[in-house]
């Protein structure tokens, strides 16, 4: 079903869906919406002069996530997922896994926003067969799309070929081989690429695992105290000069650090 | 940029109005440029533009809000407008303002408009200034001049208040002092009114004049003690220290920001060096007054702990670990003079809404700290205030996370 690039057949019915609704993009339309960009930017403009513009008070923060429930998951796809990233970061005597850090909900805050429509990207095609790898990604299937549909097929996938059984009844060697195959792509779902179900759930594994833990995951800068990264901090003329000595400022997040007090 | 452009038309047009008149001889009065130029001079050094001209309107025209304790004061329109402006003013009636706080008709101004301070302003130095105000395109601009709440909406009531606390009369030169002292002592006691910001209030509004320039809380700001004090107030500068800081909006570890940003920009630094010098000299020289530094807090404290942990993570990377700052562009911390007031207003703003510095032609650059207040809650700017206060060498009172909030309500409101 899918090539060595781990894409996507066309014509399953979330691209058939999405070439309905690309076809209803009109040349009228588009160019009204060109008119508005121009419109817009247009008022907004101003000359700066002799400094940069100021304000009291502005920022422009991160609404944090407060953990709790899903927002896009079923309840069975959660559990499949925490299942799933809990193989690919174990808990073990490092510390605590990806599932416990909170990655399945960063996962979930995520495709709740604009990154689960890919609302930042280009997509209306034309997408390659063929692509060369300098053109990105090619597939015309949002990250929400991507889960949906790639862990119904996972789960069906486990159900034809363990007995029954789903994801989260299997054994961990047994989703261990599962995982791998899936990153070959040589599991076979029906309807969908199971490499790009693995690429989607591998990367934002990863992401959830590092980012700041104002976005859901990184659960006490887990992740970071794992590999020594110092967080939010962006100055370090105290410590260049001592090459070789231990680095001792812990790590701080955009909503600071339990030695700030409370919150 | 569109208002001065407009001025300049203005001026283009009057210049043009003016041109068959002058032709013609029918200039009666006797060419007094020199008295405009220096008319121009002492506005700026009086700082008129920064009060009578409302955000984004015309210059001179009037339209500000003055927050006082008693309620908002709108200034009023300047311009020589015969409705709206001073335009059917005469000399006298001009003086009898700025002199005795009276209006033509004799109706009484308040003394938001410092007439305490302007009373000291001699003669011919008025009438410079108004030969200059006369120069200005009018401007149609009806200020509402009647925003204050009962009972202070009552006029006459200033007859009391000046019978209490207004003393007239022309600024005297000391003659034990040195010229330059007494240039500086005219300005700062006078036209220059540094003490309606930086003397404290007593309950009425007036200047407290037994603590002379020892600091004061003005719209969510710290005007801080400018006497010689070593802790609190300019003991650390030195005259050059003083006069730079005035022409440029900063030393190499003070920049100016709030409400001395528009002092600096619209007029100090656009005065004339001796005249800076001269205030400096006077500040230096008049003695040092200002509360005793307490002990630092113990950098066990909790707040102090706290305190430090936030600094590390928040402040370091610009003022650096020993609160040294960098110079021109991230004040010091160390020693700093707005960190040890008693009053910490100033601290706790700029670290909740930020703050920019003053740009000035010889320092274009005017500095901004990011606004830190959705990162930080009460408690916690309380924590690294306080840790800032009393730390690098620094000691100063505790601050309260109640403080830090009503600070906070004031001044996430409004812009400014």
């Amino acid at each position: 079903m899918t090539d060595m690039n781990g894409r996507l057949p066309r014509g399953g019915d979330a691209a058939a869906a999405a070439r309905r609704k690309h076809a209803g993009v009109t040349r009228r339309s588009l160019l009204a919406s060109a008119a508005l960009l121009f419109t817009a930017s247009g008022a907004g403009a101003g000359v700066v002069t002799k400094v940069l513009p100021w304000k009291p008070n502005e920022a422009y923060p991160v609404t944090p996530v407060v953990p709790g429930g899903y927002l896009f998951f079923t309840a069975q796809e959660a559990a499949i997922v925490d299942a799933f990233v809990e193989r690919l970061i174990p808990t073990d005597d490092l510390g605590m896994g990806a599932r416990d850090a909170g990655v399945t909900t960063f996962i979930d805050r995520q495709l709740t926003g604009p990154y689960g429509g890919h609302d930042w990207l280009y997509m209306q095609g034309p997408f390659s067969d063929k692509p060369l790898p300098s053109q990105g990604l090619q597939s015309p299937l949002t990250p929400r799309q991507q889960y949906r549909s790639g862990l119904a097929a996972l789960e069906a996938y486990c159900k034809a070929n363990f007995g029954g059984r789903g994801f989260v009844e299997l054994k961990a060697d047994e989703q261990d081989k599962l995982i791998g195959a899936m990153e070959k792509g040589e599991a076979q779902f029906q309807g969908f690429s199971s490499r790009m179900l693995f690429s989607a759930i591998y990367a934002n594994t990863m992401e959830g695992y590092f980012a700041d833990p104002i976005y859901g995951g990184n659960r006490d800068m887990v992740g970071w105290k794992l590999v020594g990264f110092p967080g939010t901090r962006y100055d370090f003329r105290d410590v260049m000069a001592k090459p070789n000595q231990a680095y001792t400022l812990p790590p701080v997040g955009l909503q600071g650090r339990s030695a700030w007090g409370g919150r | 940029m569109r208002r001065v452009v407009n001025g300049g038309w203005a001026q283009l047009r009057h210049a043009l109005l003016l041109l068959p008149l002058l032709a013609s001889g029918a200039a009666a009065e006797p060419d007094n440029y020199v008295e405009i130029a220096r008319g121009k001079a002492l506005a700026t050094a009086g700082d008129c533009i920064t009060c009578h001209t409302a955000n984004g309107g015309a210059p001179f025209a009037g339209g500000l809000a003055l927050q006082t304790p008693f309620g908002a004061i709108m200034t009023p329109n300047i311009t020589p407008d015969n409705v709206t402006g001073i335009g059917s003013w005469s000399a006298d009636d001009f003086a009898r303002a700025m002199h005795e706080g009276r209006r033509p008709g004799g109706s009484y101004l308040y003394p938001a408009f410092p007439y305490p301070y302007y009373s000291k302003v001699t003669r011919a130095d008025l009438d410079a200034i108004y030969a200059y105000l006369r120069t200005l395109a009018p401007v149609t601009n009806a200020v509402n001049r009647s925003t204050l709440p009962f009972p202070f909406s009552i006029r006459q009531s200033m007859l009391g208040w000046n019978r209490l606390f207004f003393t007239p009369g022309v600024f005297v030169p000391d003659p034990k002092r040195s010229d330059e002292y007494n240039r500086g002592a005219y300005l700062v006691e006078g036209l220059g009114h540094c003490g309606a910001c930086h003397t404290p209030f007593n309950s009425f509004g007036a200047a407290k004049t037994d603590h002379y320039l020892e600091g004061n809380q003005i719209d969510n700001w710290t005007a801080p003690n400018i006497t010689n004090d070593m802790h609190a107030g300019l003991g650390k500068w030195s005259v050059d220290d003083i006069a730079h800081y005035l022409k440029t909006g900063q030393t190499a570890t003070t920049l100016a920001s709030g409400p001395m940003k528009d002092v600096i920009e619209n007029s100090t630094s656009k005065m004339p060096d001796a005249d800076l010098r001269a205030i400096a000299v006077y500040l230096k020289e008049r003695g040092a007054a200002g509360s005793s530094p307490p002990a630092p807090l113990s950098a066990s404290d909790p707040r102090m702990q706290a305190g430090e942990a936030i600094f590390a993570d928040t402040c370091s990377a610009c003022h650096t670990s020993n609160g040294g700052g960098v110079e021109h562009i991230f004040p010091k911390l160390a020693g700093n003079a707005i960190a040890t007031q008693d009053d910490p207003a100033s601290l706790i703003r700029i670290v909740i809404a930020g703050g920019r510095a003053a740009a000035t032609n010889e320092r274009p650059t005017g500095p901004a700290m990011p606004s830190l207040g959705f990162r930080l809650n009460d408690a916690q700017v309380a924590a690294v205030v306080t840790y800032v206060r009393n730390s690098f060498g620094n000691a100063a009172s505790p601050v309260t996370a109640d403080t830090v909030k009503a600070l906070r309500g004031r001044v996430t409101g409004a812009a400014d």
